[in-house]
């Protein structure tokens, strides 16, 4: 036996490979969760229409104001929404509490069912808020339905799963990127906890799979993908498919606390002569354009 | 959850205006489907609506406009139903390859169909339920069942076939006509029974995907390629990898136990090899050498002194 099919044998069940997160079964019951959510918080808005519009008497004053009471309106909208489904959440939650480990992706299994119902009601919200001129404001959605995330992170244009996941400080994800707690894999549905650490960067369209750990100050690089469980170690630059190390992130060294403090007084004065970033074949190039002018 | 605008999935059909006349038949399906919507406000309004007391109109105004929206997708997807029969008894649709050039029959139709399906398609995507999108392939033509998740990637809406119980990757394509270069190619894509497709991978026009299969993220299938039913497929152009033994029951316990990355690392590395370096003489690299500065040369337009 060789070395090769002994490593196929021993690994026959195991996740070395990526899938996707995805819902399987979709049913027509999850639109009576949504029409109670959409009722309700379509009626904010109006309630600010009705009270507000008869005070402003001039035609002039309330045309001047409508794109202003427009906007502001689909902000009660959104907010509205977001408040509602966490509403839902909360019941939801009562009556099943979520956690990870490996289920059946079936019909009788209850983590299956209930994982799809959370994940329903969270999408319209999240839709609304990525879809909103607004930076920041997704960010204020996962901090409301308990996700652990700072201000200071950005994963704006990405795909990320709204359960199971914790971030540190200053988390870059970037677009395109698909960072998943939740995997379908044949008949199995696999839930794992994600943990980005501080100052961690996830490359454009590459995919973290559950069960990661990215320590301190590592980059996972762009169209690069994690396999389930695995642990990128801090300080380091990572790449490939599977992720493996690349380098030492020496970018993560220059922090804003280490910059150099110069004194203005003392500072001497310089006059550098910057070359131009062009190869040395082609600077003659420019030499001939100048001796051309000349002859002329 | 929801698709972000950078993984650019929208509507499910093909950009590509043949002739800008075309747009012709986006305006007349717009118009006379905001013309229902139209119809039924005037009808609510006259029900609901009082000077004194207009409270009932307002309650009721936000379950009016879901039930205004789901009917604008419908008398579109009528509409443009109606539009496409009657385009495709003038030209019928056919697999094949085709010229990219306005004058070519095939193309010139296909372009008309897409714009056609374009309207009620984005209108129904722009929608968190993702039945109207199963309900769209259905109409259309499709064969589909409601156990599929399709509206997470982008897939082409002819010459398609699917199962049960599929489920489509964030971000992944699949698709049943392709441009390339000069040409149109449209060929029939079939993908079986419980088939998991990962997420950013593509599957070109003319895979056939067999019962069973998954097709790992980031991955890619050439033109007509058959991926063998029960396998799990990876890499660029997918292959082999492993048996899926993952539709078996009571594998809990088995799959927690831990992965030894270095085993997996050595059979990526099987799937992407790097190419052999060609061993040269030192006669040889040199004429290379003198070849490459040449060209170097007669791109810059330097004249060899």
């Amino acid at each position: 036996m060789t070395e090769k099919e002994k490593i196929i044998e021993d690994n026959e069940f195991s996740i070395d490979f990526i899938t996707s997160s995805a819902i399987n079964k979709i049913n027509l019951k999850f639109l009576f969760i949504y029409i109670p959510i959409l009722w309700f918080s379509g009626l904010i808005p109006i309630i600010y229409w009705y009270i507000f519009t008869p005070k402003l008497k001039s035609l002039l004053a309330s045309l001047i104001l409508l794109p202003a009471s427009i906007f502001f309106m689909t902000f009660l909208f959104i907010i509205g929404c977001v408040f509602f489904s966490k509403l839902f959440l909360v019941l939801i939650n009562l009556i099943h509490k979520p956690k990870e480990g490996i289920f059946k992706a079936e019909k009788g299994c209850k983590d299956f069912e209930f994982w799809c119902l959370r994940t329903q009601i969270k999408k319209f919200a999240i839709w609304l808020l990525n879809n909103s001129p607004l930076p920041y404001v997704d960010v204020l959605a996962f901090r409301w339905f308990g996700v652990k995330i700072d201000f200071s992170s950005h994963l704006i244009d990405a795909w990320v799963d709204i359960e199971f996941i914790n971030f540190g400080r200053k988390v870059m994800v970037g677009q395109g990127a698909v960072v998943m707690s939740s995997m379908i894999v044949g008949k199995y549905l696999i839930i794992r906890q994600i943990y980005l650490d501080d100052y961690t960067v996830v490359g454009g369209q590459s995919t973290v799979s559950p069960g990661t750990i990215i320590g301190k100050d590592t980059v996972l690089g762009a169209l690069s993908t994690t396999t389930y469980k695995q642990v990128l170690e801090s300080g380091w630059l990572y790449f490939g498919f599977p992720a493996r190390t690349l380098k030492p992130n020496k970018y993560a060294e220059i922090k804003p606390k280490t910059i150099r403090k110069i004194d203005v007084d003392n500072a001497i004065k310089y006059d550098v002569d910057f070359d131009i970033n062009i190869d040395d074949e082609k600077k003659d190039l420019i030499n001939n354009n100048n001796n051309n002018e000349e002859v002329k | 959850m929801s698709v972000p605008y950078s993984l650019k999935v929208g509507p499910f059909t093909s950009n590509v205006l043949v002739r800008k006349r075309h747009i012709l038949f986006y305006i007349a399906i717009f118009w006379l489907s905001i013309l229902a919507i139209l119809i039924e406000f005037w009808w609510y309004w006259h029900l609901m609506w009082t000077n004194n007391n207009p409270l009932y109109f307002y309650i009721f105004l936000p379950l009016f406009a879901f039930i205004a929206y789901v009917s604008l997708v419908i008398t579109s997807l009528i509409i443009s139903k109606i539009f496409l029969v009657v385009v495709n008894v003038i030209h019928k649709p056919k697999e094949g390859v085709f010229l990219r050039y306005p004058s070519d029959k095939d193309y010139n139709y296909w372009g008309i169909r897409n714009t056609i399906k374009k309207w009620p398609i984005w209108v129904s995507h722009k929608f968190p339920f993702p039945f109207l999108d199963n309900l769209c392939f259905k109409v259309f033509g499709v064969k589909t069942k409601f156990s599929n998740s399709l509206f997470e990637g982008w897939v082409d809406t002819e010459f398609i076939e699917f199962g049960k119980n599929i489920v489509v990757g964030q971000a992944s394509l699949i698709q049943s006509s392709v441009i390339v270069g000069n040409l149109l190619i449209i060929r029939k894509t079939i993908i079986e029974d419980n088939v998991r497709i990962g997420a950013h991978s593509i599957v070109m026009p003319g895979t056939v995907i067999g019962k069973n299969c998954i097709l790992a993220a980031h991955s890619l299938t050439t033109v007509e390629q058959n991926l063998k039913s029960g396998w799990i497929y990876l890499g660029i152009p997918a292959k082999k990898y492993k048996l899926n033994k993952f539709f078996e029951d009571n594998l809990e316990s088995k799959i927690e136990e831990s992965v030894n990355l270095d085993d997996v690392r050595l059979k990526y590395e099987e799937l992407y090899k790097k190419q052999e370096r060609i061993q040269v003489n030192f006669i040889e690299r040199r004429k290379i050498k003198e070849e490459k500065i040449k060209q170097e040369k007669r791109r810059t337009g330097r004249v060899v002194s």
